[in-house]
């Protein structure tokens, strides 16, 4: 074979991919017909990466729609919908990122819900021999290394500071704190033994081995997690419907069993 | 379950292929063969994408296609969550290695021979057709090795611009992502066997070319 005629075979390959690549989808028509499969699309917080799945599938099997998630930390999903992507609910970890989509007019007000409220877990492997039982042992000369989602943009990180601030151990525990780019991150080190302990979020505590001891509600401000409706959400019809069955009578069982605390009914657990 | 990212992966990195294929080889020919005041700044302006780490660029996608984009504003194109987005974002990350690559083996062929045929009556289309580009030939075929490599493992552009949803947008280095963040790690060791089986195929197809270099 000839090595030019690679060269022209692979530029034609080019020119056809090129033409592909042109060949945009027109963007997702913004009107809900009902008798035919709709895909909403939800962009949540990694740390409904658990329970969502699990509430997606209730849904799709109740409306007969489908629902894709797009997971990752709340930061990167609020830069996502400010630039305009095609995002029908964004489940957030927090309520500063959702007030500051709102503030740039972004999503609808009115659809601003709190879903519910996350809980902190001292989270270690099923087979670590350390005895950590509350935030003062990480102190003990065995534990090596903890790790707690960043402090800055994880809302889960934040709210794993205030309890090592509360707890008076945030300053002597320093040198052993290694950041998490976000929760699931976090638990990973933990998980893979890494570090010896890790300061997690009880949804992604529940479903996996592990031992862990639930942090009091009170060492932190409370992880307020508020869900929204994107104004440009291409499916606003179903994207209410599916904010409503997060906090309605399907949704709620689930996030309760995934740790979450509900609004208006905090004494679940 | 593991099907879906491969082929998506497959697409993507086909389509990008295809685009630094033709957007590489024209400006690496295009920067060495020609002078213009600015070179310099042009060519080093190509390679950023090589150098930003992957956030940076993804960023820099993300002004550039959503919101308050031309692409957006003018031609009405919503290219955010597409497999589109992801494969622009491939291109664009792993455009610098193939433009790198041509211009330097461009410019590596002697211009001698480039002016000997020129003596003997060649019009410059055919010197580069018959001269340059033959005597190019394996380090442009290293530099799209390389693109398509980068392309195929592209992460953390794509994953600005087209978020990681299963089934529509979610390529094999995400859907690895995903898999480890959710601990499957089972699934996750599947798809890293898989993605190795398209790496090693992609970049078998294309050393291939290599193997014969005088037939």
């Amino acid at each position: 074979m000839n090595r030019l005629s690679w060269f022209l075979g692979l530029t034609v390959l080019g020119l056809l991919m090129t033409v592909s690549l042109s060949a945009l989808r027109p963007s997702v028509s913004s009107t809900d017909s009902s008798s035919s499969s709709v895909t909403i699309t939800v962009s949540a917080a990694s740390v409904l990466s658990d329970v969502f799945p699990k509430v997606g599938r209730l849904w799709e099997e109740e409306t007969g729609h489908q629902v894709a998630f797009n997971f990752g930390a709340t930061g990167k999903l609020t830069q996502q919908i400010e630039r305009g992507a095609p995002v029908d609910v964004f489940a957030a970890a927090n309520r500063q990122f959702v007030e500051e989509l709102e503030r740039n007019d972004l999503v609808f007000s009115e659809t601003k819900t709190l879903y519910g409220m996350g809980r902190i877990t001292l989270w270690q492997r099923p087979d670590s021999p350390l005895e950590i039982n509350q935030l003062e042992d990480l102190l003990k000369p065995e534990v090596t290394r903890v790790a707690i989602a960043n402090p800055d943009t994880a809302p889960y990180g934040m709210a794993a500071r205030q309890a090592l601030q509360t707890a008076g151990i945030w300053e002597e525990l320093q040198p052993k704190l290694i950041l998490g780019e976000n929760i699931s991150q976090t638990q990973q080190y933990a998980m893979t033994g890494n570090v010896d302990v890790a300061i997690v979020a009880l949804s992604l505590s529940v479903e996996k081995p592990g031992r862990w001891v639930m942090l009091a509600a009170d060492l932190h401000d409370p992880i307020e997690q508020i869900l929204v409706i994107p104004k440009n959400a291409p499916h606003l019809d179903l994207a209410k419907e599916f904010a409503a069955f997060v906090n309605g009578d399907q949704g709620r069982p689930l996030m309760d069993q995934y740790g979450f605390v509900l609004p208006d009914n905090q004494s679940t657990r | 379950m593991i099907w879906q990212p491969s082929l998506l992966s497959l697409q993507v990195t086909l389509a990008a292929s295809g685009v630094i294929w033709i957007l590489g080889l024209g400006l690496g020919i295009f920067l060495a063969k020609t002078r213009f005041p600015g070179q310099l700044f042009v060519s080093t302006l190509l390679n950023l994408p090589l150098v930003l780490p992957p956030s940076v660029v993804g960023y820099g996608l993300l002004l550039g296609l959503g919101r308050g984009s031309p692409l957006r504003e003018w031609l009405g194109i919503d290219i955010l969550f597409t497999w589109q987005a992801a494969a622009i974002a491939s291109t664009v990350v792993a455009l610098p290695l193939m433009v790198e690559s041509t211009r330097a083996a461009i410019a590596n062929v002697n211009p001698e021979l480039e002016a000997a045929a020129r003596t003997l009556g060649s019009t410059e289309g055919e010197i580069l057709w018959r001269i340059t580009l033959p005597l190019a030939y394996r380090g442009i075929l290293a530099g799209f090795t390389l693109s398509i490599a980068r392309s195929l493992g592209e992460f953390g552009a794509t994953l600005m611009v087209a978020g990681s949803i299963p089934g529509r947008t979610q390529t094999l280095p995400l859907a690895i992502y995903a898999a480890v963040e959710r601990r499957e790690y089972d699934l996750a060791n599947v798809m890293v066997v898989m993605m190795m089986a398209i790496a090693f195929g992609f970049l078998y197809w294309v050393r291939q070319f290599d193997r014969h270099p005088h037939s």
